[in-house]
């Protein structure tokens, strides 16, 4: 199932600018995500929609070339990830971050200037100056000296996204960047990228809140385990569709994940 | 001079100083990644190594004995991660499997070998330190020990390779996923840090040896992390700790005529005691301090209000409930807020009506947005009284549409 480019005038497709081919993703041997077809060809909000353990952060994760693919490809633009990895500006999920750790806001906002600087350039005034810049605009400009574990859910995150800023991307994957976060900063939060689609990158977001998400996303894809539909937000979230998406129907893709990593028969 | 007693000292206090400054450099990177105990595991695994390069003819100290701890240290972590991945076995376990056998097959070959090679086990256990100024070689015509000139050599290479990559530790040790994402090479920042990791080591065998060394790789960065909070610091800072240390502990032990690295390892961690007490935000000084001043805030602030409903019923003070508040109404009255025997100052009367304030606010907030029966109000408030600011205390004020007054009936006093 793709959802599918619009043709050019002249006939052609344009290059899409996410393209998710047949993706399959295991965890150590049990595959988790099943032959992901995904084509997203212009610049919007695209969130990412499903259960628990549906696999929303690892379709991320495996664009990202974190987890390895199983089988399929993912192209940005047409190329592959070693090529366009400059290009996409990721926020990880709370969870993977250790927030004790001695950085400040700051800090971690400079870390999203490091992508462009090469491996051992240090970073200068101008990678400075964009870091503070961008913490400006999540409106945490007073906290940059802060320790990072010290600042509320809804900074913290409006940090992280501060250091997608920084990387300066076209496009952006960000993993839960709602989650444990204040009405507020959500608020706050979905400016900040709304402004970044008026800017003409693409916005992708791995979202579990189903009433906001037929309010913020211009397109959506629904997956458990598989892709259960993707388009336009108000054609693919339908009753049926959520029926499919939330009812537990891929019991047997669990099953059968299991048994591929025990080597074994389902039962 | 080295040949004048005060100059061996002199050498040994500063090879002492470059190891555990390199120690600490890279301990820093353990500690703030949770891995403290790599240092100990490598530090251990590192002999067999040692052991069989000075076996094959190297010199202690040299360039090929910390190659072979290096390979030690990949192969300890290699394993580690094989038997995770064969066996299921849990790194600390692993950790814990693979570091013993090889530090035993080290032991074993030391003492096998003790008749052909140059190294000593009890050595290797405990340092060498007061050793070190009698072994040297010329540098530019001066006599210089060679423990000096390999941990020298060893510093300066870990800064000049820390400083142009240090970014790409600090990205991938606070989250590595978006290091990785980024493009950083995660995977040989790690094994750089491990190889780091083997060459200080071997350094600080020298000093405190095999035992000891996992002191100055750790406790001064765990020292330094309490205190500063951005990772710069936190290196400064523990090369810092770890160079007085090693400093001071070396003076000591010189006075006590006694192990200088065993002496060294506890002026570290009397260093750690003394920054986990006076740490100023998370110190338990800090935090007893914090607790102490605030119980003493609410023994007053209950005594003035105690007396401020005494004045306003035209009664008399409820008795105190605790000897703290004993004290606090002593204190009140020498500091003239209590006048009399139920009568407050300008000031005393103000700050009572804040906290009474606070107190009758909250009651009729929670009556009114919690449905809760009259008698469930007065405990809640009896301790958010003491919580509620200014700006608080206004917003509470504008959800309460209806006029002044308290669930009770009383008039809440108003904003000073």
């Amino acid at each position: 199932m793709t959802d599918s480019a619009t043709p050019s005038a002249a006939g052609d497709r344009p290059v899409p600018l996410v393209e998710f081919h047949d993706v399959t993703v295991a965890y150590g041997r049990r595959p988790v995500l099943w032959n992901v077809d995904l084509v997203i060809d212009a610049p919007c909000l695209f969130g990412i929609i499903g259960p628990n353990g549906a696999g929303k952060s690892t379709l991320l994760k495996a664009a990202l070339g974190l987890v390895p693919l199983v089988g399929g490809t993912v192209r940005f633009a047409g190329e592959p990830l070693a090529r366009a990895r400059h290009t996409i500006g990721y926020v990880p999920q709370r969870e993977s971050v250790d927030w004790d750790f001695p950085v400040s806001a700051f800090d971690v906002v400079l870390m999203g200037t490091y992508g462009r600087l090469g491996w051992f350039r240090r970073p200068g005034p101008a990678e400075r100056a964009s870091a503070r810049d961008c913490l400006a605009r999540v409106g945490l400009a007073d906290v940059a000296d802060r320790q990072i574990g010290r600042l509320s859910g809804g900074q913290q995150q409006r940090v992280f996204l501060a250091r997608a800023l920084a990387q300066e991307a076209a496009i952006y994957l960000l993993d839960e960047p709602m989650a444990g976060v204040d009405a507020r900063s959500q608020e706050q939060i979905f400016d900040v990228l709304a402004s970044l689609r008026a800017a003409g990158r693409l916005v992708v977001v791995v979202h579990h809140d189903l009433r906001t998400a037929a309010e913020w996303f211009d397109r959506v894809a629904l997956i458990d385990m598989r892709l259960v539909a993707a388009g336009p937000t108000a054609t693919v979230l339908t009753p049926d569709n959520l029926r499919r998406t939330y009812s537990g129907q891929v019991e047997l893709l669990r099953e059968v994940g299991l048994a591929v990593a025990e080597r074994g028969r389902t039962s | 001079m080295a040949d004048t007693a005060g100059g061996m000292h002199l050498w040994a206090i500063a090879t002492a100083s470059v190891v555990a400054a390199a120690c600490a450099l890279v301990g820093t990177l353990l500690v703030v990644r949770r891995q403290s105990l790599l240092g100990d595991a490598i530090g251990h695994a590192v002999l067999p190594g040692i052991a069989l390069a000075v076996l094959a003819g190297a010199r202690p100290g040299g360039v090929a004995v910390f190659g072979a701890a290096v390979a030690c240290a990949l192969v300890t972590v290699g394993l580690v991660q094989a038997l995770r991945a064969a066996a299921g076995l849990a790194e600390d376990a692993g950790a814990g499997v693979v570091f013993t056998s090889l530090f035993a097959a080290g032991v074993v070959i030391v003492t096998l070998g003790a008749s052909r090679i140059d190294l000593d086990a009890s050595c290797v256990l405990y340092g060498i330190l007061e050793m070190v100024p009698f072994d040297t070689v010329p540098v530019g015509g001066v006599e210089v020990p060679r423990g000096f000139v390999s941990s020298a050599a060893v510093l300066a290479t870990l800064v000049a390779v820390a400083v142009p990559t240090w970014k790409l530790q600090v990205f991938s040790a606070f989250d590595p996923d978006g290091a990785r994402a980024a493009g950083v090479p995660v995977a040989a920042v790690t094994t750089g840090l491990l190889a780091a990791t083997a060459v200080a080591t071997v350094a600080g065998f020298e000093v405190v040896g095999a035992v000891l060394v996992v002191a100055l790789l750790v406790v001064p960065a765990a020292a330094a992390e309490l205190l500063v909070h951005r990772l710069h610091r936190v290196a400064l800072l523990a090369v810092a700790f770890a160079v007085g240390g090693a400093i001071v502990g070396y003076l000591l032990a010189y006075r006590w005529n006694t192990s200088a690295g065993g002496v060294i390892a506890v002026v570290l961690v009397a260093e750690y005691v003394v920054a986990a007490l006076l740490a100023p935000e998370d110190g338990c000084v800090a935090q007893v301090a914090g607790r102490i001043r605030f119980a003493w805030r609410v023994a007053r602030e209950d005594r003035l209000a105690a007396v401020w409903r005494a004045m306003e019923q035209r009664g008399t003070p409820a008795s105190p409930r605790s000897a703290l508040e004993h004290l606090a109404g002593w204190w009140l009255r020498v500091r003239g807020r209590i006048v009399g025997a139920a009568s407050l100052s300008a000031a005393g009367r103000r700050e009572a009506e804040m906290v009474v304030r606070s107190h009758r606010l909250w009651e009729a907030w929670l009556g009114r947005h919690a449905d809760l029966p009259l008698d469930h109000l007065h405990p809640p408030a009896e301790w958010v009284e003491h919580h509620l600011g200014e700006a608080a205390r206004r917003r509470i004020e504008a959800e309460l549409e209806h006029g002044r007054g308290d669930p009770h009936g009383r008039e809440i006093p108003p904003e000073a």
